[in-house]
């Protein structure tokens, strides 16, 4: 088990997941793959099913339609698995609290780990929150 | 009406000579922006005059308003990209019903379902007005653009449940 | 020709957990058959937030409606409001607003030009072009301080000025960019890769175009020649010369050559306002209360036309805001174009129309020759469309 924890902290697998947002954060996490940012150097590489992925990477303020869709994907998941929460939207549901539709905030949902703010973070953050992530992972199999 | 605006001018003129009685307000606000509104009666009449002789066939969306009593579904149409004329029509709130434009512009299908979904028009002769935009498992006769739904009582409604 | 394998549905199936399909494909064998949308993924309210809002801070919540057009949206939006308002802004600030929806344009364009290839496989397309569209997000945020959401544009003009060292960046930018796209247009004109999934793809006649009412790129590639900058001139797009593209097969490749035409245009329109960039204030004051009227905003946002209406009622806040993208207008014509094509097709075809990427995640398949259902996430059908092509 102490084996293949390592393993996950030196290369997640992460699934990205929109929960209705304006996509301004999707185009950054997608970018963070290409070569300027390159988050591959790190092992981070996206998967399309949740039965592959370490890490749920979710952007958006988490519309009505969507909301059992993300717990759906979150149960999906083998265990270990983290959260990791794009862009204000995800943190608070911001500028759309006050939307009908929406739920605000993906803690209000599934539990989250780490928190990457910014409208949208930059790539830079993005990979900021990733690299914390995995030393959080590192750190709590040590 | 100006003279300043000849072409929108002539547009406001002819629609004038087909539907005269039954245009209540006619204005010209400024170059290629015209809005008119018309008594429910006259609106397919309207409509038909518009696409066919004036060449309004496309149409950029229908905004729909409550304003009291009633529903005014605004239909945002454009003449080669230039010209946007914006036709209003009001309908009863307790029983609102207009007829689908669809079979004159099948363009206009996804708007006028949006307008159902969220003021609860009815557009009779609509092939399919499933919902479009709201979530499965909305309550019905919950139609968020109408006034008297605020944003606290829409969300006490939709945790109450209920299916659509 | 083998019938696709039938999938096991993506998920367990609970019955009390529906979840609306964005679309919903009749096959017969690899054959669409009937596609009926049922988009909503992501609804929120705005335009219901917006009637609870000041101007200033609807400005900045609609401003969210779209990560990838936001200038177009607030330009709309300051369009009504101000033609409300009887407000004419500053010359200078309309060749900076113009500038920047350029600048957004070619971002958009050149972002759709690599997820296309991404669609179809071409993975090493998609990283050299957003390894190049990184030239665009450094001047973006070189003139607004932010890659994403710029918030140029204010009531009353814009919020930022453009200095001449800046204007010195962007034009040596555009240099890079310009012959950067020339090249990729090329790839797209001639590579086998490319040709064999988007030539005589996803046709949509012009008579189609016309009846469904489609809009921006997916009109202009059926040859109509419509585009709101020229038709229904806003900002400072009456002063500068410009092309409206236009390409007449119809199919995908012509959506792909307009986008990168346009993106070609876009350079030459930013070249010639910072060139003739007048002089004078950025921004002119403007009241808080709004008096009652209405007014009609049209924009050319990178995936097409773009409206915006509001009625106001002498408050602070508006009385009915409503805004429709350019991708609802285009729905009912890619439902069209889907419609007798291969299943392997839709990935590239619903691509085509620059949709937002998220209405595309889930998709509801029903074999009506054997009564079989089932869903596929876009990335799942993407490797299909992939592989079926491979195997041709």
């Amino acid at each position: 088990m102490g084996f293949l924890k390592w393993i996950r902290a030196k290369s997640p697998w992460i699934l990205h997941f929109n929960t209705g947002g304006c996509n301004g954060c999707d185009i950054e996490v997608v970018a963070t793959l290409t070569p300027r940012f390159d988050v591959e150097r790190f092992g981070i590489i996206k998967r399309g099913s949740p039965r592959h992925a370490d890490v749920l990477a979710v952007t958006g303020p988490v519309t009505r339609q969507v909301k059992d869709r993300l717990v759906r994907i979150y149960e999906q998941m083998p265990e270990p698995k983290s959260v990791i929460a794009v862009g204000t939207c995800a943190i608070s549901g911001a500028p759309f609290i006050g939307c009908y539709n929406v739920h605000g905030g993906i803690d209000s949902v599934i539990p989250v780990d780490v928190y990457v703010p910014g409208c949208p973070p930059k790539p830079e953050a993005i990979i900021d929150g990733l690299v914390k992530l995995i030393s959080k992972l590192r750190a709590d199999q040590e | 009406m100006t003279a300043k605006f000849p072409e929108e001018a002539d547009i406001v003129r002819k629609m004038k000579d087909t539907i005269g009685e039954e245009i209540v307000e006619a204005k010209i606000p400024r170059p290629r922006r015209i809005l008119i509104q018309v008594r429910r009666n006259a609106f397919k009449k309207a409509i038909q005059h518009l696409t066919q002789k004036a060449n309004f066939t496309h149409i950029s969306t229908i905004t729909g308003i409550d304003v009291g009593d009633e529903i005014e579904a605004i239909y945002h149409l454009s003449r080669d990209g230039k010209i946007e004329l914006s036709l209003k029509v009001r309908t009863p709130k307790d029983n609102p019903v207009l007829p689908t434009i669809t079979d004159i512009i099948p363009g206009a299908t996804l708007y006028e379902r949006e307008v159902h979904d969220l003021l609860g028009v009815m557009f009779e002769g609509h092939p399919d007005l499933s919902p479009l935009v709201l979530p499965e498992g909305w309550p019905p006769d919950v139609y968020p653009l109408r006034k008297e739904w605020t944003i606290e009582e829409i969300e006490k409604e939709v945790a109450k449940g209920g299916k659509r | 020709m083998p019938y696709p394998t039938i999938r096991i549905p993506f998920g367990p199936q609970h019955p009390a957990l529906k979840e609306p399909e964005y679309f919903m494909f009749e096959v017969e064998g690899e054959y669409v058959v009937d596609v009926k949308p049922r988009i909503g993924y992501a609804h929120r309210g705005i335009e219901k937030a917006a009637e609870n809002r000041t101007f200033i801070q609807d400005l900045y919540l609609i401003e969210h409606a779209c990560g990838i057009c936001s200038d177009a949206h607030t330009t709309c939006f300051t369009q009504v409001i101000e033609e409300i308002l009887g407000v004419d802004i500053p010359a200078r600030a309309k060749f900076i607003r113009t500038i920047i929806a350029e600048l957004e344009r070619i971002h958009s364009h050149s972002l759709w030009v690599g997820l296309a290839a991404h669609e179809i496989g071409f993975d090493t397309l998609f990283m050299y072009v957003w390894r190049d569209r990184e030239i665009v997000m450094d001047l973006l945020e070189l003139v607004s301080g932010n890659r994403v959401h710029y918030a140029i544009n204010t009531l009353g003009g814009v919020r930022r000025d453009i200095a001449p060292e800046k204007s010195e960046k962007i034009k040596k930018g555009l240099d890079v960019l310009q012959e950067r796209m020339k090249y990729y247009k090329e790839i797209g004109e001639t590579e086998q890769t490319v040709l064999k999934r988007t030539a005589k793809i996803g046709i949509l006649r012009p008579e189609d175009a016309l009846a469904l009412c489609a809009v921006g790129p997916t009109l202009r590639a059926s040859g109509i020649k419509h585009d709101v900058r020229a038709d229904d001139p806003y900002i400072a797009y009456d002063e500068i010369p410009f092309e409206v593209v236009t390409y007449d097969e119809c199919d995908v490749l012509s959506r792909l050559l307009v986008r990168c035409d346009e993106m070609r245009e876009s350079i030459n329109i930013i070249r010639y306002a910072l060139d003739h960039l007048p002089g004078g204030e950025i921004s002119v004051k403007v009241p808080r209360r709004v008096p009652e009227g209405e007014a009609v905003g049209r924009v050319e946002a990178p995936r097409g036309e773009l409206i915006h209406y509001a009625r106001t009622n002498g408050t602070t806040k508006p009385e009915r805001y409503m805004l429709r993208c350019p991708t609802l207008g285009n729905i009912p014509s890619v439902c069209k174009m889907l419609v007798g094509g291969y299943i392997a097709d839709i990935p590239i075809v619903l691509a085509g129309i620059d949709p937002c990427f998220a209405c595309m995640d889930r998709m509801a398949f029903v074999d009506v020759n054997k009564d079989k259902r089932w869903i596929w996430s876009g990335e799942e059908l993407r490797k299909y469309g992939i592989n079926w092509y491979q195997k041709e």
